[in-house]
């Protein structure tokens, strides 16, 4: 291989490496928290962008490269070191490379995500054994030697066309979808949302299955959803079915200890609680399709540097391009029972609010005219609560409180003996009213499976929804007793209404 | 090669230095009007809570903080306009009179309880009301600081201004007092005996300077509820 384009592919990709081995790590602090140690060095925001691009830059420049190889009758002048470590290099690029695409791709559903982070971890020994070797032999020369491209001898032709290949890979990549096509059924065929999908036309729909990866307390932190639509003139169904081997519906309980409440929580003071939560699933809608969560995903503790940091580290959802997304959160407990999902949104960045802990960046949820769950205490303190409410009925068992079953807090009527739990979710009302109640949706939980019938019109009126029409991309993400560590998946789901 | 091992160690020892010391900390910004008081009329630091009352800095008035908590400073609680015998006395609803409830009732209960340490509460005029309009900061809000203000509903809020010419649809009740909407921002005139909200406010020019230790949260329990 001639020297210049030799020095031109190995600069092109130790940056690309860099890049994607940092913005990589960065990706993984959301599944694994061990890794926020690195924190402070890894970059924050839109990364998945860089990891993409990156990726595509290593896939074409290892091909050239083999290519190249391949024709290279040169004879080795390695040491047999560099000759051993190179091959190790090579095997690692490789892992990582065909366990990266597979991931973003939904190819499998081995544990790829994992092998993914076991083969970064070796380009990370890889680079040690490789650069770090040269930098004690060679020292400042290295630089020299490595980095200098004599310009006049570069095979610009090929430079570029690597360049150009490397973009249109990525704009290819980010252009792929997974179909889902939209059953189209009559105005008077009769559905009802009651979560047991025992309606005949379910049979009917054709299903997709997304393979979900990165969320917590699931088996390997996976699980695959099973998704069917139906749609008649004025709305959609949708069906969506996912492994869950426990049926979680404690919901940050609150009990009774020596010193009077408290939540009982794990995680919850950074709002990344992960052992007392209730099972969750969530929807995103877009009109547009791109990878990281349609560009809303913004990873890192501060990734805007004039707004609050967030406190577990892992990052926020806002629309920078001022586009909103909308998102639809069903809640096992919060809304199940209001047979409703939480119709929310991420909208751009939203104004601080000096009086609250918790900034959401561009999440927020759809206006309502009345009705709510509230939390039963006063104030959350992790060191202890003072109830809003205590049931009526003093043996009363329940995953909520409804607001007319119960009477407000009075230390005379706190007889409960230490360790009683009571939940910790108040009805205020039976339902949201106005915009936020736009999705219906209810869930049932059987045999280690979860299955949710949910509806919504094509069209509202809304300007913090989504219309639901041909080319209108999707993804889903499932909570197994977890405040915000979802499951994910890159391709969107693109659904394709044939009425 | 001494030389480059010791670049390589102390390269390294200043990556491990930065990731252990350069997490950023949380810290709560004061708002640039408002203070949050606790029920002993003590400031709190913007993250600490529950809170009361909320003083505004720039205005000098001290605002009653609604509840859901069916204590007398209940969110929910409607009463009709009456004070020194002018207006409609008991046209409102709530839990605490065995009658019906008005502004007078309210005022009775807060001053005797001394809410915040202050025992002048009194109905605000209709410009401080407005004074504290502000765009909803969040889709379907109050017009209205709501992580400061809890509980404030999309509806009228009674003034102390009264003997007001009532217009339009009103025009038979002759007279009323005047209201801010807080789901509108706006202001008008309604016949004394509508059933509206009710925020009190007291002028406090010497707030206290001692604040509550602790953290963003601290528990207190309210006087209600030690019952």
């Amino acid at each position: 291989m001639p020297r210049p384009f030799f020095i031109f592919l190995h600069t092109v990709i130790a940056i690309a490496i860099f890049t994607s081995l940092f913005s990589g790590l960065r990706i993984a602090t959301i599944s694994h928290s061990e890794l926020l140690v690195l924190a402070p060095i890894l970059p924050s925001g839109h990364v998945h962008f860089w990891h993409m691009l990156s990726a595509c830059i290593i896939t074409l420049t290892a091909i050239s490269y083999v290519f190249y190889k391949n024709n290279d009758i040169t004879p080795n002048k390695y040491t047999y070191y560099h000759t051993w470590v190179n091959r190790f290099g090579y095997f690692s690029v490789l892992g990582c490379v065909i366990t990266g695409w597979s991931v973003y791709f939904n190819i499998t559903q081995f544990q790829t995500q994992t092998l993914h982070l076991i083969s970064s971890f070796l380009i990370g020994c890889y680079l040690l054994l490789h650069s770090w070797i040269y930098f004690l032999q060679l020292g400042k020369k290295l630089i020299k030697r490595v980095f200098f491209i004599p310009l006049k001898q570069l095979p610009w032709f090929l430079s570029i066309g690597l360049i150009l290949a490397s973009i249109g890979t990525y704009h290819m990549a980010q252009n792929t979808y997974i179909s889902l096509n939209v059953v189209p059924i009559g105005a008077n065929v009769l559905m009802e949302i009651d979560g047991l999908a025992d309606e005949p036309i379910w049979q009917e729909a054709q299903s997709i299955n997304v393979h979900t990866i990165g969320g917590a307390n699931f088996v390997d932190g996976q699980t695959t959803v099973t998704i069917k639509a139906l749609s008649n003139k004025h709305e959609t169904f949708f069906l969506f079915t996912w492994a869950d081997p426990t049926h979680s519906l404690s919901h940050l309980p609150i009990e009774k200890v020596s010193t009077g409440w408290k939540v009982v929580e794990n995680g919850f003071y950074e709002f990344d609680e992960q052992s007392h939560y209730e099972d969750k699933f969530a929807v995103m809608l877009s009109k547009t399709c791109n990878s990281g969560a349609d560009g809303t995903a913004h990873l890192g503790k501060t990734p805007f540097h004039d707004k609050p940091s967030n406190w577990h580290g892992k990052g926020y959802h806002a629309s920078v391009d001022n586009k909103v997304r909308d998102l639809w959160h069903w809640k096992a407990v919060r809304t199940n029972d209001m047979i409703l999902a939480d119709d929310n949104f991420i909208g751009p960045l939203t104004k601080v609010l000096s009086g609250q802990r918790r900034y959401s960046a561009g999440y927020l949820p759809d206006g309502k005219e009345s009705g709510a769950y509230v939390m039963n205490w006063l104030w959350y303190s992790p060191n202890g609560v003072i109830p809003k409410r205590l049931p009526k009925d003093a043996l009363y068992e329940g995953d909520i409180i409804p607001w007319f079953g119960s009477k407000p807090y009075k230390k005379d009527d706190d007889h409960y003996p230490i360790g009683t739990r009571l939940p910790s979710v108040l009805y205020r009302s039976n339902r949201f009213e106005g915009d936020r109640a736009d999705v219906r949706a209810r869930g049932q939980w059987k045999n280690g499976q979860w299955t949710l019938e949910l509806v919504r019109k094509n069209m509202t009126p809304s300007v913090h929804d989504v219309a639901l029409e041909h080319g209108t991309c999707m993804w889903v993400s499932a909570f197994d007793h977890s405040q915000i560590a979802h499951t994910r998946h890159n391709l969107a789901i693109s659904l394709k209404y044939i009425l | 090669m001494k030389n480059r091992l010791l670049i390589s160690f102390l390269l390294l020892s200043v990556i491990v230095g930065y990731c252990l010391i350069a997490l950023p900390t949380q810290k709560s910004h004061m708002h640039p009007r408002y203070i949050k008081i606790s029920a002993e009329g003590k400031p709190l630091k913007p993250w600490q809570g529950p809170w009361a009352c909320v003083y505004d800095k720039e205005k000098q008035l001290l605002w009653e903080i609604k509840t859901d908590n069916e204590s007398i400073h209940d969110g929910y609680w409607t009463y009709s306009w009456y004070q020194n015998q002018k207006g409609v006395a008991n046209f409102g609803d709530c839990y605490f009179e065995s009658n019906r409830c008005d502004t007078a009732d309210l005022l009775r209960h807060t001053n005797e309880n001394g809410l915040c340490g202050v025992q002048t509460w009194r109905l605000p005029s209709s410009e401080e009301l407005a004074s504290l309009v502000e765009p909803p900061s969040r889709p379907g809000n109050t017009h209205i600081a709501h992580d400061f203000f809890l509980h404030i509903q999309h509806g009228d809020y009674w003034s102390s201004e009264q003997t007001n010419k009532l217009s339009k649809h009103f025009n038979q009740f002759k007279e009323g007092a005047k209201s801010v909407n807080f789901h509108t921002g706006t202001s008008m005139t309604l016949p004394y005996r509508n059933a509206a909200f009710v925020m009190l406010v007291s002028s406090v020019t010497d707030l206290p300077t001692s604040q509550v230790s602790g953290r963003d949260t601290l528990i207190t329990t309210p006087k209600e509820i030690n019952k």
